[in-house]
């Protein structure tokens, strides 16, 4: 991992399986945070635009795999880290990145993808000072979402329109899997309203 | 099937070298040649994916990428490539002549500083091609030839690391950083290096030569993951997991 930036601020990562729900978690306990004159802000995904303007294509030719996705995640991250986060944290301030490096690891995971190579090609991100995860609540497969409601749900919507819609689906439930093991090892605990009523920051 | 496939596959060729050095004329004297001996050839340009060109294009206008973004732009654009033009056209058995392929990238992005270590893993997994072909000129040669074509273009002066106003003097700083990075890399990897500055057809002639010589290799293990994957995962391999069968 890269190192810590050298201000005082504060990384906390808000990761999660559905976008939505991941901005509106990071959003809720941004607001809360405002209220008690914390300075900073949120981090949210595409900040550089990249997939908004991949959507501009025609999204049914764009055949890209998951590796490529994770590599325009890269490139987006690289962005948010440049503009958005290290900026922040060298001033001190508190910045919620939502999401950053462990849904796309999550999501590399499901997607096949060796744990080494993700380690090794997110090496450049700093790790965050607490990292929480936005429960799915209901059934996995019960909201698709809008495709540019986050990452996953973009993600899916490609592979699923390139004849792959049951390997689209079985990766959602993989990368449910993935944050359940991260849960057990207390790695990245749930979101709850008692964390965002008390944050630890 | 990908070792019964890999008999009847096509092969890859890279032409690699600095802007100046000749490999797009050395690439299409090459293909005319491939052609007339019989194969059927597809050729893949440097940044030429149809869905990461665009992203890059309108970036690059405003000068907007930093080293790293433009490093994974491009190995973005080098797996969509590999993914929908090269391993589609291999898997039928056609002949890639590749205009700049993995290790132009590698050598621009160690020109701007990054880590050959972190820039191998981003670009894995590595295909390797059948023959490197390296156009080895100096300097001075590149600039020349740049410089009596165009102004060449704010990154691949490498204005954003050098902070040079004047693109061909930032070009000729850039450059030198840049053949030493392909030479190490010609070294590490057992490049074909051609002396870009000898005359056309005789660069012509030792190619056709090599080319010959060159003895059929299976594909190593690297390759061979590459392939698995996009056979697995890539949109663009549907039909050939439908005809297969190929579980995910």
């Amino acid at each position: 991992m890269a190192r810590r930036s050298p201000g005082k601020g504060r990384l906390i990562a808000v990761e999660g399986t559905r976008g939505h729900d991941v901005r509106d978690g990071a959003s809720a306990w941004w607001q809360r945070l405002e209220g008690r004159k914390v300075r900073g802000g949120v981090s949210t995904w595409d900040a550089s635009g990249i997939f908004s303007d991949l959507r501009v294509e025609k999204r049914k030719h764009l055949s890209l795999s998951p590796r490529t996705l994770l590599l325009l995640y890269a490139a987006d991250l690289v962005f948010r880290l440049r503009w958005q986060i290290r900026p922040g944290l060298d001033q001190g301030q508190v910045i919620i990145a939502a999401p950053y490096v462990d849904t796309a690891v999550a999501f590399g995971v499901a997607g096949g993808l060796s744990r080494s190579w993700l380690t090794r090609l997110f090496a450049f991100a700093p790790p965050p000072d607490a990292c929480y995860r936005i429960k799915e609540r209901g059934r996995a497969s019960r909201s698709k979402g809008k495709t540019l409601d986050g990452f996953v749900e973009f993600c899916i919507a490609i592979l699923a329109d390139e004849a792959t819609p049951a390997g689209a689906s079985q990766l959602r439930k993989d990368m449910v899997a993935y944050f359940e093991g991260l849960e057990a090892k207390s790695k990245c605990p749930r979101l709850t309203r008692r964390v965002i009523s008390s944050p630890p920051v | 099937m990908v070792r019964a496939r890999d008999k009847k596959r096509g092969l890859l060729i890279a032409f690699e070298g600095p802007t100046g050095a000749g490999t797009s004329t050395q690439r299409r004297l090459f293909k005319v040649w491939l052609e007339q001996q019989g194969h059927e050839v597809v050729t893949s340009k440097w940044i030429s994916s149809r869905a990461i060109r665009p992203l890059m294009k309108a970036r690059a206008r405003l000068h907007a990428l930093s080293p790293e973004e433009l490093c994974l732009l491009q190995a973005a654009d080098f797996r969509h490539r590999l993914e929908t033009q090269i391993l589609p056209a291999l898997w039928q058995g056609k002949t890639v002549v590749a205009d700049r392929f993995l290790f132009t990238s590698l050598a621009r992005a160690s020109a701007r500083g990054l880590d050959l270590d972190w820039l191998l893993f981003a670009h894995a997994p590595l295909f390797w091609p059948d023959l490197v072909f390296y156009f080895s000129v100096s300097p001075t040669t590149s600039t020349t030839r740049v410089a009596a074509a165009h102004a060449p273009r704010f990154y691949d002066a490498g204005q954003d690391v050098t902070n040079i106003a004047d693109p061909v003097a930032s070009y000729r700083r850039f450059v030198g950083r840049m053949i030493k990075e392909y030479e190490s890399l010609a070294l590490i990897f057992q490049f074909v290096t051609i002396d870009g500055e000898q005359p056309i057809y005789e660069q012509h002639r030792r190619m056709r030569r090599l080319f010959d010589e060159k003895r059929r290799q299976p594909w190593g293990q690297w390759n061979m993951e590459a392939v698995v994957e996009w056979l697995a995962w890539s949109p663009a391999a549907a039909e050939v997991r439908r005809g297969a069968s190929i579980p995910r």
